[in-house]
């Protein structure tokens, strides 16, 4: 039989993302723009160290991976509770262009990485 | 530092805790709830670490409470803790599957188990073989899903959209199956594509099976509901096709003649009532039915109970007595007592009936004497044995509710008669069993109680019947084993043991001829003079009635229609000589008296079942200092007489002139035949104090005289039972001087005149008397003070 318990859980938590919903990493919140030359892609890490983070494009496919480490940990706390997610993500953004000839920019502020493609046309 | 290089560390050091029952896929998310400490330590470990990555494995035996690195299977999955929180001393946390590790050395077992683990690479054979492999198990996982009821609008196709390798779409397939963690276990140590395919593919064939099965099972059912619906639908479609035919199904035509019946038999109103009920249900069922047939019987049997149909009484006292004395011989007071019930009832019709029972020795008349007063009554007859009855359901018969139930015997009678006021016999009520099912006698009582017998319940019926106007006459053999609360509610009459001339008389009255017209003769063929008969009734039979008799008649006729048949004779007389080529050496001859007595014998009187007999009491001295000695099959009574006759005749011993002596230095030893007949009773008391007198005497007894009668260590002689089959017997014998208590000089007024004729009585009051008339030396001096 279905185990059905384990199921609803995995319903539960990614049923509305338009993510593939079974992936070993975490997914950051994404805000897309759309400029006259080009797009704004805004994403949600904070915590993560720049150096953690790479950005690669094929095609119409913005692909951003890494990974958040988590530095406040201390060894004399005790975990009470855990709401955010640690290790590597991964976010794979697909734009309505062909993005190999962009050129990338990339800005990291206050725990938000903006990325700014300036498509040649 | 790039995930590719990431992914080439090939080895660490991670926390790590024991699941039991389950395992972590990677790719799969699972709750997962610590209470051990070593395992929250483990996870405390985890958090603090900056990647928060733990090591699941999955035990290999659920029952360890804590199990050791040992008991854990060595390949498991690396895991991210995504989200924790603790509640009640438990860590509830959900963990990531991320890769699977094999445990290579361990670090640590306390606080937590860390370990030394290396990441297993996923697999990635390929080929055709893979791909044909992957597509039968999405076939496959495809059909688990449909057939399975569970129904959270699961889609397996986007479920597994991001995974790119088979071998993870195979951990979320093998996730939504409940098998064995062995099974799991495998699965995530395939360590090929190839393998891990083949694998979740017999997992998947055989959930696919037993879902198929499941489905049979439940189908197979939903189908027999329907195949009883169809019958039930087309029933009534018959039913209405019929109707329109103008025709009417057998149920109903059944239930249109029971209906006829209902109305044509003569039923009180009350049972009409429920006639209709029931008619109301049987016209809704299907004669398929299994209550249909119950129903149906139940109906018939209250439709064609005699409610209100009964014999009209012929109260001709004259006629009456006729049918009595046509039907049997002498009886005098039982056929008075009859004639006078008869007449009661004539007066007074309302009056209830009477509850007459007849105790007497089997085969003196009772059930025939029955049979004559419904004739005389002009009532119908009908009797049943109670003889070892033992459950009450047999009267009052059993609840419809059980198979098989049927009304009790009353009913039963009172259908089989179709008149409610028959003559019921109830014969052997003496032999009434009783047990855990109940006490018929109990249930006898409602039966025989006038008061309470016109509102009968008989739990078949399950209607009240009156029974008050039927003429119940109930016969026993001894009134000793009825119940005394059911006693109390008849009327007994005793029919005592004919004596030898009313056998003699009913044997030529009816016994001779009724015997010889069955062997197929003629009445001038066959004579059997006074004299053979009483012959036969001495020597062949031993009764108190006459069917012994009657058989060894039958037996006589029998062996000359055969000499007839074989054409050696016309013409028979039976001679007494004859009987012993016919019948055999005589079977009784102990009856007769005997032909002279020693000192130390006396003959008394005794009653039993099948009469009095005459019984000789004999004693011998024994050497001095034994005691009393007393055989024979006494009983206590008995044997207390025998005391008391040896302790009056040493207290008299100086009036009776006995040697006080002989009585106190020597023994006695006092036998009854015969021995092998158990004895009991008061009334042989004189006659053990005339044989021990005779003995100490040294003087015989009378041998012309038998005696009964109870004594006291005073001398005083009290009254007894049963004269009258005494005095028959004391006749019988040939013995014709009979002692007798003074107070029982009434009894004698129930025997026949011939023998009271014959018969000679002293009467005495006490035991001086009793030794003067019984031993012609004894000489009584007075009184002394």
């Amino acid at each position: 039989m279905i185990n059905k318990e384990l199921s609803e859980i995995v319903e539960q938590l990614f049923g509305d993302s338009s993510e593939p919903i079974l992936k070993s990493n975490w997914h950051p919140r994404a805000d897309i723009y759309r400029y006259r030359k080009g797009w704004l892609i805004k994403l949600e890490l904070a915590g993560v160290r720049q150096d953690d983070i790479e950005v690669n494009v094929s095609g119409t496919i913005l692909k951003i991976e890494g990974k958040r480490r988590d530095l406040v940990a201390k060894d004399a706390s005790e975990a009470y509770k855990m709401e955010i997610s640690y290790n590597r993500f991964e976010r794979v953004i697909e734009l309505p262009e062909k993005l190999e000839d962009a050129k990338i920019v990339m800005d990291f502020n206050q725990g938000m990485l903006l990325i700014h493609l300036h498509c040649k046309k | 530092m790039s995930m590719n290089e990431e992914k080439k560390i090939q080895e660490t050091k991670l926390p790590a805790i024991p699941l039991r029952n389950s395992l972590l896929y990677p790719n799969l998310t699972i709750p997962i709830s610590v209470g051990r400490a070593d395992s929250q330590a483990a996870i405390e470990a985890a958090l603090a670490s900056e990647d928060k990555l733990v090591g699941i494995f999955a035990q290999r035996d659920a029952t360890v409470e804590s199990p050791k690195i040992e008991d854990l299977y060595s390949i498991g999955s690396v895991g991210v803790i995504r989200r924790m929180h603790r509640h009640e001393n438990m860590i509830h946390m959900m963990v990531q599957g991320v890769q699977r590790i094999e445990r290579i050395d361990i670090v640590q077992r306390s606080p937590y188990i860390s370990l030394k683990v290396r990441y297993l690479p996923d697999p990635d054979d390929s080929g055709s073989e893979i791909e044909a492999l992957q597509r039968s198990m999405l076939e496959l996982g495809h059909k688990v899903l449909a057939l399975s009821a569970f129904e959270i609008g699961l889609d397996l196709d986007k479920l597994i959209s991001g995974l790119r390798l088979p071998i993870h779409q195979a951990y979320v397939l093998a996730s939504l199956l409940s098998i064995d963690i062995s099974k799991h276990q495998a699965l995530l140590s395939a360590q090929t594509q190839h393998q891990a395919l083949e694998l979740i593919i017999e997992y998947l064939n055989h959930e696919v099976q037993i879902l198929e099965l499941q489905t049979k099972i439940a189908s197979t059912t939903q189908s027999k509901m329907d195949k009883q619906q169809r019958e039930f639908l087309l029933r009534q479609q018959l039913r209405t096709i019929q109707e329109e035919l103008g025709e009417s199904s057998p149920e109903q035509a059944d239930v249109v003649e029971l209906r006829k019946k209902s109305e044509e038999a003569d039923i009180p109103d009350f049972v009409v009532k429920e006639v209709e009920k029931e008619l109301a249900r049987l016209e809704r069922m299907s004669a398929a039915s299994p209550d249909y047939q119950l129903t149906r019987t139940h109906l018939d049997l209250v439709i064609e109970l005699p409610w209100n149909k009964s014999t009209q009484d012929v109260y001709d006292l004259d006629h009456s007595r006729k049918t009595l004395d046509h039907d049997h011989f002498d009886l005098e007071d039982v056929k008075e007592r009859i004639v006078e019930h008869l007449a009661v009832m004539k007066l007074n019709p309302e009056a209830k009936s009477p509850i007459i029972c007849f105790v007497g020795p089997p085969g003196v008349g009772k059930t025939s004497l029955g049979q004559s007063i419904s004739r005389a009554l002009g009532r119908k007859f009908e009797r049943m044995s109670l003889g070892g009855l033992h459950d009450e359901a047999e009267l009052r018969g059993h609840r419809r509710t059980y198979i098989g139930a049927m009304p009790g015997r009353i009913i039963e009678a009172i259908h089989r008669v179709g008149v409610n006021n028959p003559l019921l016999m109830l014969d052997e009520v003496d032999k009434l069993g009783r047990d855990f099912r109940g006490d018929p006698a109990a249930a006898l009582m409602e039966i025989l109680d006038p008061e309470q017998n016109s509102e009968f319940h008989d739990n078949y019926l399950d209607l009240p019947f009156d029974l008050s106007d039927v003429f119940f006459i109930v016969t026993a053999n001894t009134l000793d084993t009825i119940p005394t609360p059911l006693l109390d509610r008849l009327e007994v009459i005793h029919l005592s043991g004919y004596s030898d001339e009313e056998k003699k008389e009913i044997a030529i009255r009816y016994l001779i001829d009724r015997n010889v017209k069955e062997s197929g003769l003629s009445l001038e063929q066959l004579t059997i003079p006074d004299e053979t008969l009483y012959s036969i009734i001495h020597k062949y039979t031993r009764e108190s009635g006459v069917r012994q008799l009657e058989r060894t008649i039958g037996k006589l006729a029998r062996k000359i229609a055969m000499r007839v048949a074989q054409g050696n004779q016309e013409k028979v007389t039976i001679k007494k000589e004859d009987l012993i080529d016919l019948l055999g050496p005589p079977k009784f001859t102990m009856e007769e008296a005997r032909e002279s007595l020693p000192p130390g014998v006396a003959a008394g009187l005794a009653w039993t079942q099948v009469g009095g007999v005459v019984i000789y009491v004999e004693s011998a001295l024994l050497p001095e200092g034994k005691e009393l000695m007393l055989t024979g099959q006494l009983g206590d009574i008995m044997q207390e007489s025998a005391k008391a006759a040896q302790s009056y005749l040493w207290s008299h011993a100086d009036q009776l002139q006995l040697n006080k002596d002989k009585i106190s230095k020597s023994g006695v030893h006092i036998h009854v035949p015969a021995g092998a007949t158990p004895k009991d009773g008061p009334s042989a008391g004189v006659t053990m104090v005339t044989s021990l007198a005779s003995l100490y005497l040294n003087s015989a007894a009378r041998l012309d005289t038998a005696m009964t009668g109870e004594i006291t260590l005073t001398g005083l002689v009290l009254p007894v039972g049963g004269i009258k089959e005494k005095v028959l017997a004391a006749h019988r014998a040939g013995i014709y001087r009979v002692i007798l208590p003074k107070s029982n000089e009434n009894d004698l007024r129930d025997l026949p005149k011939h023998v009271l004729d014959k018969m000679k009585f002293v009467f005495a009051e006490r035991v001086e008397e009793v030794l003067a008339q019984a031993i012609p030396t004894v000489q009584i001096l007075n009184k002394v003070a």
